[in-house]
């Protein structure tokens, strides 16, 4: 693969299959859950996007070793925003709950791991902004 | 950090493209260092220096202030 290619056209189909893989398996296992299966298999279903996140990853990290040198300090500035602020996100959703009763299904912190992929965007749009 | 890479780009009719490709690193990168965003790694930097021909302190130059 070409390295003048700008970064979002050197993303393999391979790492973009992985993660249609890793969301879809995601989605499964919520609408399987909420199926009120039996167990075992309610623990199968809880657990079938651990391999797809874990093959996800492996295409990531292979994603990051093919970029160049600027590239990969993008990413490190993106996760640099996404993982303090996710932290803090978390941190004070924790404090919150142990004052205020916070709706389960709208603020609960089981939520927040949605919100890192969110910030990792604003965080990777933030640093490209930086160096062009 | 100051460079001459447009320059010496330039001299050559090479488009951005072009010397991210020989230099296997991407446009945006070529890009950046030119408008002096970011300054290479010493392994880059060399490598553009044998790339013209030219030293390491023919192509960068510390900033004056």
């Amino acid at each position: 693969m070409k390295q003048s290619l700008p970064l979002w056209q050197r993303l393999s189909v391979s790492y973009l299959m992985s993660t249609v893989l890793f969301v879809g398996s995601y989605l499964l296992a919520r609408l399987l859950l909420r199926a009120n299966i039996s167990s075992p298999f309610n623990i199968l279903a809880a657990l079938l996007p651990v391999p797809f996140a874990f093959l996800w990853i492996s295409k990531f990290i292979q994603h990051i070793r093919q970029l160049d040198e600027l590239q990969r300090r993008i990413y490190l500035e993106a996760l640099a925003v996404a993982f303090p602020l996710t932290f803090l996100l978390l941190l004070t959703l924790g404090l919150l709950e142990l004052t205020v009763n916070l709706p389960a299904e709208d603020w609960s912190y089981r939520h927040v791991w949605a919100m890192l992929p969110l910030l990792y965007f604003v965080g990777l749009a933030l640093a490209k902004r930086r160096y062009e | 950090m100051k460079n001459t890479l447009r320059v010496l780009r330039a001299e050559r009719n090479w488009s951005q493209s072009d010397l991210a490709e020989r230099l296997e690193v991407s446009r945006q990168t070529i890009h950046a260092i030119e408008n002096e965003k970011y300054d290479p790694s010493l392994p880059l930097a060399f490598k553009i220096a044998q790339l013209f021909g030219k030293s390491l302190e023919e192509i960068f130059f510390p900033d004056s202030d």
